[in-house]
């Protein structure tokens, strides 16, 4: 349970924590969301592409003001974009590594050896499943089935998918990565929203 | 009323007439059939959410075109299964049995067997349907989930998550009735958890419906917790006393004190909902601060006196006082109390001072209300209102005013399509409080005290429309001469948005509600003129709705605690002084005697300084009260009267509905009704009155007051009456 650590709420004293948004939403994001929300019948509807928005303006994962931001956004009430959110799997409540390894674990890959590649990755970063490593680096999962059982092992790092990874091997995927820029969550993120958009950019750009 | 299509259907073999789409659940209450259930509500929204509990399975057969039947492969949820001709349907076979074991087997995985110590033993529905419906046993050997006992909600409301089934019946209420949405579902799966946004407060004036609601002991009450075992609890129907709106409601007590409050039903007045203020705020009723013995004024403390000596002292000094003596307050008193003080105030002491009215500005509105509209009152019952077409709702803090008639207005916006105008004050509509800015249609937003100008910007624009008869000459001098555009500018709300909520009031099913800030203003006389002629002009005349605030303080107008009218709105040829002059009387010392009325008049009179004063100079003061308030502080003479749950008596709420309530227990033999004490004073000072109980003042209000001629004792039921209307009627 990610959020066991905001229990330590008092209602005895009647306080709300305070309700300003940060509005992180560039004006390039608003344009884009304006423009989503004319593809769906109503703004409700916008929901799940206004997270990945949010997802990606606030770095990657959602902060309780990135919600309550596409609450506003949305005029929908906070509660809801929270329930959604945290329904899905793929939107983020913490910070995850510069690099998201996740590990298929499924039948065909667990077959070859994918908790050989699970632990030796646990054992080359110092970290088990679901944690991020100290320097904020890498961070490991453990996904289902990826959809590309002929080259398992599949990990999957964004919108990168590596193949045929053994535990003999897997290092190289860790070099490739180190030398990568890229940081998978938000720009998985951004690349869902350019999906989302049909020309990957909103009708009325912002200069 | 369009004519309701019909279908024969069978349950269990019984042939029945429903309404077509009725749902089979309800069909089968009809003939007395019992399905379990945990999730469904009739009053909730089965779409987004309904049908999760799959407790209520039944096996159903459908009648194909070619006149065969065809048995449905699995069973259906009959709580969204609308009835359609020639259905069979069963639900009592082994297969069924055998899905309901299932089902309660999966709700019970994760649910903690703490029954003994949970509030909700003993009246669960979980605890019910498993010993009817459950497997004896468990198969599911691993740990169950666990998450802190009673984590506090709210100020009110505890939440064990272990316990909680998901039915969303607390999540639905908080969207489909009480509106302000606070509640949802977060994460899924066997890690799903209802909970606020971030797990702040759950911030909502009708939070305690949601432990009514709750079919497990998961939303508790926070007063109640531990407090009593449901089975050793008494209940007395009573109603709500916090506010005019008239809560039906159980007061579940044990010897002389209260443990909880829950609603009783009555669907013309709060179906089965109460608001926060009544479910969590009727405890006064056995608070240690109640007064339990007379207390006389003697060196200069209040210390206390037996009743034959506070009474024969009151009784020597109204002696001398005939004539100049008044009485002020009463909206907090039943029926009978009030009949019985103003018939002692006018036939006993031959005094026509009294007066229940506290707030500023009330003389004139509600004698020309009165004048207009036969009396002054809503205009709608509270059960038409949710069939409105559209609503105006004028200078209210609508939820907090009149939480009841709040929820009967979003029901109308949120299941029949009332659309809702809203017209506040600046800084009232702000983004955080959830009330009807949430769901208005328009919301103009006017410059404080610009009442007046936005109820004839409102009528200009509704004059201007060519398609509506233009009225009299009457109704353009209550515009004087001020077109929309002169309007908007005085009022600062933009003119686009005047024109568009006059064209959405322009419906054949329209009401307007006027709030304190039309009532408490200077120009309350003419803004209501104003209103009541945008009602005439959109063919909605009557429908103008000036509700009360406090809780009987309709009952105190009906039955003359006026200095201008008798019992029933019968005018009286030589007034008495109002509140203002009775107090203004009392500091320049023209009275000889204040009886001030189970009211604290200091705290609750608008200027509190004159109340203040009036109270020092005045040489004699009694006070009925529960407590010592501010104002019994002040008094002479301090008398203990009964609450609500003391005495059998009857309220008259804001729409006029005479209600009885029930007396559960006494709190001491020192207390008295407070009609008791006026007639015991009556009949020492010869004029006797001989009462035995509640019922027989009733009875006499019923002979002497036309308007309440079908209020007997015997035909108000557990529905309550409305009052007749005013004779002389509206216009």
């Amino acid at each position: 349970m990610d959020n066991e650590n905001s229990n330590s709420i008092t209602p005895e004293t009647g306080e709300r924590t305070s309700c300003k948004s940060e509005g992180r939403f560039s004006p390039n994001a608003i344009a884009e969301l304006d423009e989503i929300i004319t593809h769906y019948p109503n703004k409700k509807a916008a929901m799940l592409p206004a997270l990945w928005i949010a997802q990606r303006e606030y770095g990657g994962y959602l902060t309780r003001e990135a919600i309550r931001e596409v609450a506003r956004l949305l005029g929908r009430p906070k509660a809801e974009v929270e329930g959604v959110a945290t329904f899905y799997s793929m939107y983020n409540f913490k910070p995850k590594g510069k690099h998201h390894l996740e590990v298929c674990t499924c039948l065909t890959c667990g077959c070859v050896g994918a908790y050989g590649v699970v632990h030796k990755l646990e054992e080359m970063l110092g970290i088990h499943l679901g944690e991020t490593t100290s320097d904020g680096e890498f961070t490991l999962s453990e996904v289902e089935c990826l959809d590309w059982c002929e080259a398992g092992t599949v990990i999957q790092v964004g919108n990168k998918y590596f193949g045929h990874v053994t535990k003999d091997n897997v290092e190289m995927v860790l070099e490739q990565l180190r030398e990568s820029d890229d940081h998978t969550s938000p720009s998985l993120a951004d690349d869902i929203v350019k999906i989302l958009l049909p020309k990957g950019e909103p009708k009325s750009k912002v200069e | 009323m369009p004519d309701i299509e019909w279908v024969y259907i069978k349950i269990n073999g019984i042939a029945l007439k429903v309404p077509k789409g009725e749902m089979i659940i309800e069909s089968a209450k009809r003939i007395g059939v019992e399905i379990p259930f945990f999730c469904y509500h009739p009053r909730l929204s089965m779409k987004e959410g309904g049908a999760n509990c799959r407790m209520c399975l039944v096996e159903v057969a459908s009648r194909m075109p070619d006149g065969s039947l065809r048995k449905m492969p699995k069973p259906q949820t009959s709580c969204s299964l609308p009835a359609a001709e020639g259905m069979e349907i069963e639900t009592d076979t082994e297969a069924l049995n055998a899905d309901r074991r299932g089902v309660l087997e999966f709700l019970l995985i994760n649910h903690p067997l703490d029954c003994p110590i949970c509030d909700r033993g003993g009246e669960c529905p979980l605890q019910n349907n498993t010993m009817h419906y459950g497997p004896p046993t468990t198969r599911f050997i691993e740990e169950k989930r666990h998450f802190p006992k009673a984590y506090p909600l709210s100020q009110y409301v505890v939440f064990d998550r272990e316990r909680c089934i998901h039915c969303a019946r607390c999540t639905r209420f908080t969207r489909d009735i009480s509106g302000d949405e606070e509640l949802n579902f977060l994460w899924r799966g066997a890690d799903m958890e209802v909970a606020t946004f971030d797990h702040t407060e759950y911030n909502s004036r009708f939070s305690g419906n949601v432990i009514e609601l709750c079919p497990v002991g998961a939303l508790l009450s926070r007063p109640y917790r531990f407090k009593a075992r449901p089975w050793d609890l008494q209940s007395a129907k009573s109603i709500c006393t916090q506010c005019s709106n008239g809560c039906n409601i159980k007061l579940d007590y044990r010897l002389d004190r209260i443990h909880r409050v829950n609603a009783r039903l009555n669907e013309d007045v709060n179906e089965e909902w109460t608001c926060d203020k009544g479910k969590f705020g009727m405890d006064y009723i056995s608070d240690e601060s109640r007064l339990k013995t007379p207390m006389i004024r003697r060196n200069g403390e209040l210390s206390p006196a037996s009743w034959e000596e506070v009474l024969y002292l009151i009784a020597s000094e109204l002696k001398n006082a005939e004539g100049e003596v008044a009485g002020v307050g009463g909206a907090y008193s039943s029926n009978e109390d009030i009949y019985v003080f103003q018939k002692f105030m006018r036939e006993t002491l031959r005094s026509k001072h009294i007066d229940h009215r506290m707030g500023p500005n009330f003389q004139s509105y509600n004698s020309g209300l009165l004048k207009r509209f036969g009396c002054p009152a809503m205009g709608n019952p509270i059960a038409e209102l949710e069939d409105m077409k559209s609503t105006l709702i004028f200078g209210s803090n609508f939820v907090d005013e009149q939480p009841i008639l709040y929820l009967r207005v979003r029901k109308g916006w949120r299941f029949k399509r009332n659309k809702v105008v809203e017209a506040a004050p600046q800084g009232l509509i702000s983004e955080e409080i959830r009330h009807v800015t949430q769901f208005a249609e328009v919301s103009l937003n006017y410059k404080n005290g610009t009442e007046l100008p936005l109820a004839q910007g409102l009528l200009a624009a509704l004059f201007e429309d060519k398609g509506r008869p233009l009225g009299e000459q009457k109704l353009l001098s209550h515009l004087s001469g001020k077109n929309v555009a002169q309007c908007a500018s005085e009022t600062g709300v933009d003119e686009k948005d005047i024109r568009k909520a006059a064209e959405l009031l322009a419906t054949d099913k329209m009401c307007i509600f006027a709030g304190e800030y039309v009532t408490h203003s200077p120009d309350a006389t003419a803004i209501l003129e104003v209103l009541g002629d945008i009602a005439v002009l959109t063919g909605n005349a009557g429908n103008l709705n000036v509700p009360v605030s406090r809780n009987n303080e309709q009952g105190a107008m009906e039955l003359g605690i006026l200095p201008d009218m008798l019992p029933g709105y019968v005018e009286e040829q030589n007034p008495g002084m109002n509140t203002e002059e009775i107090l203004s009387a009392c500091v320049k010392e023209d009275l000889k005697a204040l009886w001030v009325m189970n009211t604290d008049l200091v705290k609750e009179y608008h200027n509190s300084d004159l109340a203040n004063s009036a109270m020092d100079a005045c040489p004699f003061v009694v006070v009925t009260a529960l407590a010592i308030t501010d104002t019994a502080a002040k008094a002479n003479v301090v008398l203990p009267v009964h609450s609500v749950a003391e005495k059998w008596g009857t309220f008259t709420n804001v729409e006029r509905r005479v209600q009885a309530f029930c007396k559960a227990f006494e709190i001491s033999p020192d207390i008295h009704a407070e009609w008791k004490v006026f007639s015991d004073l009556s009949s020492m000072l010869g004029s006797p009155m001989t009462y035995a109980d509640g019922k027989d003042i009733l009875n006499e209000i019923v002979k002497s007051v036309p308007t309440f001629a079908k209020c007997g004792p015997n035909t108000l039921g557990d529905e309550g009456v409305i009052l007749n209307p005013v004779a002389g009627g509206k216009e």
